[in-house]
């Protein structure tokens, strides 16, 4: 007997229907990829299928009786939200650097402490998936310490530790790096191998083994014909004028850092980091997930205290200098998946834009002529124009993602610090993004990019700095490739 | 020692308690540069300890913290916030001294004994600053004349004033100097610096003195902010158990129901809260405030003589030097409470249910709103002062409530809200026995509208609207919501 039987289904969204007469058959064992385009309906599809979103048509999950795995579905979001201890969920990107002595969230232990206890789960199982997703760095750190990727991990654990009969999985590699896409799609492959049934709700290509159906949703509608999957490539508008106008630098070092340590209580984060960043530089920073590369760009943008602690230059001025984080900032163009993650709820995407200008989360000053005008080009320029007074959250996630990168060359800075851009972000819109990045190079900005993908960069990078646990284990130009 | 306040000429009383100003965007152009290079001395790193001076830093000032030696020796959490985020730290000897500015954020039942102890340290012509004005003007400490004194007061916890400055906003800020000491002038220009430096200037900042400071803070903290929702929130329990509504829903309703309902006044002041009830909901609502205001204004305006005569204060300093003897009887007492004992049940209430069935809070609030703005205006604070500590901090308050009842509440209010709250909540119970007698669960518990056609006389709504739109609350509410551009959802204490 099929497993999952969907037929006739319809969702709608006020008067939007988003999803369109889709009939679906399941069979157990199998493993199901779903594809297609930003806000095309694939997350409504899962969601619709664990039972959480009011529709039409049928939807019948069959369970097995005999099965020893709990007879229950599974959606993993590809974005979830956890609150704190007082059930508040107004956090900030900078909290996690920003030390106090008290618990604002539960530590990752405690969490999967209580989920196992809920759940009635096996610890040696548990043991065994921290082993294999590295993951017992953070166990003692509060929910909101660690990194989306980390976050990633936690919500995959808490699956596949359940193993329910039926797993789906929104965006399942979202801000892993490639040692853990790995390891999960062996996790992935047992999961089956033990009988479970997979869907996976992803673009990506290196799928494991176990994934043998495919389908496809395009504008709402259905596809399994897997010749029907290619996407269009997107092309490039012609950059707003104010893009084009060469970034004002008034130092040609723009970050020298000497000797770099930062450590938190008995943890070493970053030993013995140097490096300079030159004017028009473009810098490809890498290393796997918890290596510390997100702690250094908070050392420049601001956002950590260490800072004070360290030899840092910026922009020609020595960090405790009696600079303000705001000048800094201001020279700075910055996006990462904490900043999208934490970002003000209540912004329109206008708003989201328009607050790069001040470099704060959210919208809280005037505009001016000349600000709004540059607004309208971006916004035109990136195809947000029309959705630019609905709630950003209410955007597909990789609209989001665009509208935020919106924000970081709103004002033209010197520097644009892009901590993993493209994560969540489909093939296409990744190379759409790497392109306008490419494109936005041209008039010199400098530039630091965090990205875990060879086949997913921009073709700009001119060095690179890699590291490993909080150490650099490489530093230079790289040859020059062509553009 | 002898209360400040009460050793000022009436025509002086009148004076400070009278000094008030929202002060325009561009009174902050020179942003920090009057505290620019100047050494800047922490005494004590908690809540507000800790965030200020993390915002001080990151906006380019000079930041240390001076401990206590225990502090230091046994690495206190105050010691390990402050060393944690790379703050240089030390003793009052040694940095004291070398302080241009002193900021004294230590709790407020050991300023005078801290203040003590480190004003002797001061250099001659420093400035010492505080976050409230209690050792000030009621304890009536004296400061060395060549000392300049300020007030920087957030109005919000800690936790969110380093939060808001990251997100490139702030927290609403009050700023005042003591005129007994401002030797060289220059009070408020170092205020004003500090306000920048801690984002405060972005959310709106009204120009204070420690007097109306102090005044209108105690009576707002007394009455409507902690006292009033307190009391309401236990009888409305109390009578929803007593009319056989189920404990769970009923517990749901209070907890989460003062909450929802004071989010309207954020957005709307009074009026916006009652135009959520239904129009015969409204008029009842407006009819049975009128009857409550009646009979606790005498209440209110006890507190208020009280505190204006230092009458509070003096028996509440009685209970710190009696080792809290009755502010820990009381918070136990509240925590016995059925309410705060009944968890909330596991039922969904929607937004608009929280309204339809407990029009009752309505009217707890617009009264007690009202009645404290009307009796601090009548005792000489004016009205923006006023409208701050009632109106405009009542739905933060009720936001404590929500997340764990009272006892959260009263956890992070300080030890002298606290206090007075336990003191409103003793007499206004007993006070409002009678009325709760006529109370029945169309009030509170169920839906107002129920069985009712809706009709109202178009006469009386017109009136009724036409009184909730022109109280004096309403007025100076209009004009400060809208010179708050960019007010947002705070949390404060
Ligand atoms: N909390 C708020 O929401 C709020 C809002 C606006 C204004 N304020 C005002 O801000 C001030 C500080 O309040 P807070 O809530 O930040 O206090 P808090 O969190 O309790 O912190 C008090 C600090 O003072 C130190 N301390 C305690 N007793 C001391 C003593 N006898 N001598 C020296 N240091 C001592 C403590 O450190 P050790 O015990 O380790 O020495 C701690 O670091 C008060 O005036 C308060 O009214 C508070
Ligand atoms: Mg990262």
């Amino acid at each position: 007997m099929s497993l999952v039987n969907i037929k006739d289904l319809s969702v709608c969204y006020g008067a939007k229907t988003v999803l369109h007469n889709i009939s679906l058959v399941v069979n157990p064992g199998e493993g199901w990829v779903i594809r297609g385009e930003s806000g095309s309906g694939k997350t409504t599809l899962g969601r619709t299928i664990a039972g959480s979103v009011r529709h039409s048509g049928d939807v019948t999950i069959h369970f097995n009786t005999q099965s020893p795995l709990p007879a229950t579905t599974l959606f993993v979001e590809s974005w979830y939200r956890f609150t704190n201890l007082e059930g508040d969920r107004n956090f900030y990107y900078q909290q996690r650097y920003n030390h106090q002595q008290r618990r604002d969230t539960v530590t990752i232990a405690r969490e999967l402490e209580l989920f196992g206890k809920e759940h009635a789960l096996n610890n040696v199982r548990l043991q065994e998936l921290i082993a294999t997703l590295d993951y017992t760095r953070v166990l003692d750190e509060q929910l909101f310490e660690i990194s989306s990727g980390e976050h990633k991990k936690l919500q995959l654990i808490k699956a596949l530790w359940l193993h329910p009969q039926l797993l789906i999985i929104d965006q399942p590699y979202t801000g892993l790096d490639v040692k853990s896409r790995g390891r999960l799609n062996e996790l992935l492959n047992a999961y089956t191998g033990n009988g479970g049934t997979l869907i996976l709700i992803s673009n990506d290509t290196e799928l494991p083994a176990c994934v043998n159906r495919f389908a496809m949703l395009k504008d709402g509608r259905l596809s399994t014909d897997e010749t029907a999957f290619r996407f269009e490539e997107k092309v490039l508008k012609p950059l707003p004028h104010f893009l084009k106008e060469p970034p004002q630098y008034t130092t040609q070092t723009l970050i020298h850092m000497k000797d770099i340590h930062v450590r938190y209580d008995d943890k070493q984060v970053l030993s013995n980091i140097q490096w300079q960043v030159n004017a028009g530089d473009r810098w490809l920073l890498q290393g796997h997930n918890g290596s510390g590369k997100s702690t250094l760009l908070s050392l420049i943008t601001g956002d950590h205290p260490q800072a004070y602690a360290n030899d840092i230059k910026l922009f020609g001025v020595q960090r405790g200098g009696g600079e303000s984080i705001w000048d800094i900032k201001r020279r700075i163009g910055l996006i990462s998946p904490e900043l999208h993650w934490y970002f003000d709820a209540n912004a329109t995407v206008l708003q989201s834009l328009a607050s790069g200008f001040f470099d704060s989360n959210g919208l809280y000053r005037q505009l001016r002529y000349m600000q709004k005008q540059q607004l309208d080009e971006l916004l035109k320029f990136l195809d947000l124009y029309d959705v630019k007074n609905e709630l950003l959250t209410t955007l597909p996630l990789g609209k989001q993602r665009l509208a935020l990168l919106g924000r970081t060359i709103i004002k033209n800075p010197q520097l644009l610090v892009l901590d993993e851009p493209c994560q969540g972000l489909d093939q296409q819109q990744t190379q759409y993004f790497n392109k306008l990045v490419d494109e936005i190079s041209r008039n010199g900005v400098t530039i630091i990019y965090v990205g875990h993908f060879e086949t997913q960069l921009p073709a700009c990078i001119t060095h690179k700095l890699v590291l490993e646990n909080g150490r650099s284990i490489e530093n230079n130009r790289i040859a020059t490739q062509s553009r | 020692m002898a209360n400040y306040f009460n050793t000022l000429p009436l025509r002086e009383q009148l004076n400070q308690l009278g000094v008030c100003e929202f002060m325009s965007n561009d009174e902050f152009l020179d942003g920090v540069d009057a505290l620019k290079g100047k050494k800047i001395v922490i005494v004590g790193c908690g809540a507000q300890g800790l965030n200020q001076g993390l915002n001080l830093r990151d906006s380019g000032l000079d930041v240390s913290y001076a401990l206590r030696k225990e502090a230091i020796e046994e690495k206190r959490a105050s010691w390990k916030n402050a060393t944690d985020n790379n703050f240089n730290v030390g003793t009052y000897e040694e940095l004291i001294p070398g302080a241009d500015l002193v900021i004294n954020l230590t709790p407020d039942k050991q300023h005078t004994s801290v203040v003590s102890a480190v004003m002797p340290l001061m250099k001659q012509g420093a400035t010492l600053s505080y976050s409230h004005g209690f050792n000030i003007v009621e304890e009536g400490i004296q400061i060395r004349k060549d000392l300049t004194v300020i007030m920087v007061a957030p109005k919000s916890p800690g936790s969110e004033v380093r939060a808001e400055y990251l997100r490139g906003f702030g927290v609403p800020t009050l700023i005042a100097v003591h005129p007994e000491n401002d030797p060289e002038g220059k009070g408020l220009e170092q205020a004003k610096a500090y306000c920048v430096g801690t984002g405060g200037h972005r959310a709106g900042v009204l120009r204070s003195s420690f007097v109306a400071e102090v005044k209108s803070d105690l009576m707002g903290e007394q009455t409507i902010l902690c006292g009033l929702l307190q009391t309401g929130s236990i009888l409305s329990f109390d009578k929803m158990l007593e009319k056989g509504i189920d404990a769970g829903y009923a517990s749901k309703l209070v907890q989460y129901g003062v909450e929802v309902i004071t989010e309207a006044l954020k957005h709307g002041g009074v009026t916006g809260m009652m135009d959520r009830l239904s129009n015969p909901a409204k008029i009842k609502a407006f009819r049975i405030s009128e009857e409550l205001k009646t009979i606790m204004r005498p209440l209110f305006q006890k507190h208020q003589d009280d505190i204006m005569s230092g009458e509070f204060s003096r028996i509440m300093m009685e209970d710190w030097a009696n080792g809290d003897a009755n502010l820990l009887k009381w918070r136990a007492e509240t925590g016995e409470t059925a309410f705060e004992k009944t968890p909330a049940g596991d039922v969904k209430i929607g937004d608009q249910e929280y309204f339809d069935n407990y029009t009752l809070m309505a009217a707890f609030i617009k009264a007690g709103v009202e009645l404290a703005f009307e009796t601090m205006v009548e005792a000489g604070i004016k009205p923006e002062s006023a409208y701050y500590e009632s109106l405009h901090e009542t739905p933060l308050i009720a936001n404590t409530i929500a997340r764990k009842k009272l006892f959260e509440m009263n956890r992070v209010i300080s030890d002298t809200a606290e206090y007075g709250c336990y003191l409103f909540d003793q007499a206004c119970k007993p006070l409002l026995a009678d009325f709760m007698k006529t109370v029945d669960t169309d009030l509170v518990g169920k839906n107002f509208n129920e069985g009712k056609d809706g009709a109202v006389d178009n006469q009386e709504l017109v009136e009724v609207n036409e009184a909730l739109r022109s109280h004096p609350v309403e007025l100076v509410g209009t004009v400060l919501r809208k010179a708050m551009t960019a007010m947002k959802a705070i949390k404060t204490a």
